[in-house]
């Protein structure tokens, strides 16, 4: 009998994942407004997670009480760049060029969690998407899409030359 | 426009401009609003240097200006309907076309575009004060009277407020 799990993802070595780990933490704690938010990584059974832990501080609406809805784009914009950032073999840091979110339930006043998929990473730029979720991963609470520009050698010469 | 005109307008916009200032995230961030005209909404952010993107640059996180943008698109809701319910955002969308620099403080103009019984339609664009340069674009869609259950454990506690 086969011993291959059915899982999709890549079953990575214990030293391999712990790298990619403390990766995605250095490329995080690197962006200030990651350090105010609080945002931590952790690895669940599939992959890497962004945790967000609650304080009062991330609470839109005091009397239900929930989160802020422009806190959960930050946690889907900043796991996206994170994303894209660690997959880039030069890491090179992106631009967030849009982003798009869909809330899909009522974001309580607890810890949420925020995993990515690369949609397609190219030369230039990136297609990420995100899924949020708090309790239950498979309730999630919001999904995003986020498209990153990877900076080149042109652009930064142009850059130059516009200062 | 930097004075306020909170005084002249009718009970729901008072209330829902009240309630966007006690916003915790709001004051964390240091959002304020500055004016509601019609169905237009001004609200205005100082940023802080714990607000960047990244260490070595002045540029700030994008994701302020969507937080942003998010609480002005909210009190547009009520600037357009001019009543108190409890609405949700159900999605946004941002478009970020310049980079916002770090000493310049950020102006959020949201407009109430459409508004069915159950739907509101808005859009917001962010600037720059000093310039008014167009930093970033926002179209968002709330739902209107979203009375869940827990919002309405919390409504029957407040009753009357």
């Amino acid at each position: 009998m086969s011993t291959t799990g059915d899982s999709a993802q890549p079953i990575s070595g214990p030293t391999e994942s712990g790298k990619e780990c403390s990766d995605w933490q250095a490329l995080l704690e690197r962006i200030p407004y990651a350090r105010h938010l609080g945002l931590e990584v952790q690895r669940d059974d599939v992959g890497l997670v962004v945790h967000m832990p609650c304080r009062e501080a991330l609470i839109g609406n005091f009397m239900l009480p929930a989160l802020h809805g422009g806190v959960l784009g930050a946690l889907i914009e900043l796991t996206a760049r994170v994303a894209a950032q660690s997959q880039d073999t030069d890491k090179r840091c992106p631009r967030i060029l849009d982003s798009h979110i869909n809330y899909l339930r009522s974001a309580q006043a607890r810890s949420t969690f925020a995993s990515a998929e690369i949609v397609r990473q190219g030369r230039r730029s990136s297609l990420v998407r995100v899924t949020c979720w708090q309790g239950d991963k498979r309730k999630p609470i919001a999904s995003g899409q986020v498209q990153l520009l990877l900076p080149t050698m042109a652009a930064k010469e142009a850059d130059l030359h516009e200062q | 426009m930097t004075e306020s005109n909170r005084a002249q307008h009718s009970d729901a916009v008072t209330t829902a401009w009240q309630f966007t200032e006690q916003v915790p995230h709001g004051r964390d961030l240091g959002m304020q609003v500055v004016s509601v005209n019609g169905n237009q909404v001004c609200m205005r952010l100082t940023p802080q240097p714990w607000m960047f993107a990244e260490e070595d640059t002045q540029e700030i996180c994008t994701s302020v200006l969507y937080s942003l943008a998010d609480s002005a698109g909210g009190l547009a809701v009520f600037a357009g309907a001019l009543e108190l319910m409890p609405i949700a955002t159900l999605d946004l969308r941002m478009d970020y076309l310049r980079p916002a620099i770090g000493d310049r403080a950020l102006v959020a103009v949201a407009t109430c575009r459409h508004l069915t019984d159950e739907v509101a339609f808005i859009h917001c664009d962010i600037l720059s004060e000093s310039d008014s340069a167009l930093l970033a674009t926002a179209n968002a869609t709330f739902m209107r009277n979203t009375q869940g259950q827990r919002f309405q454990a919390g409504g029957r506690k407040k009753e009357g407020a």
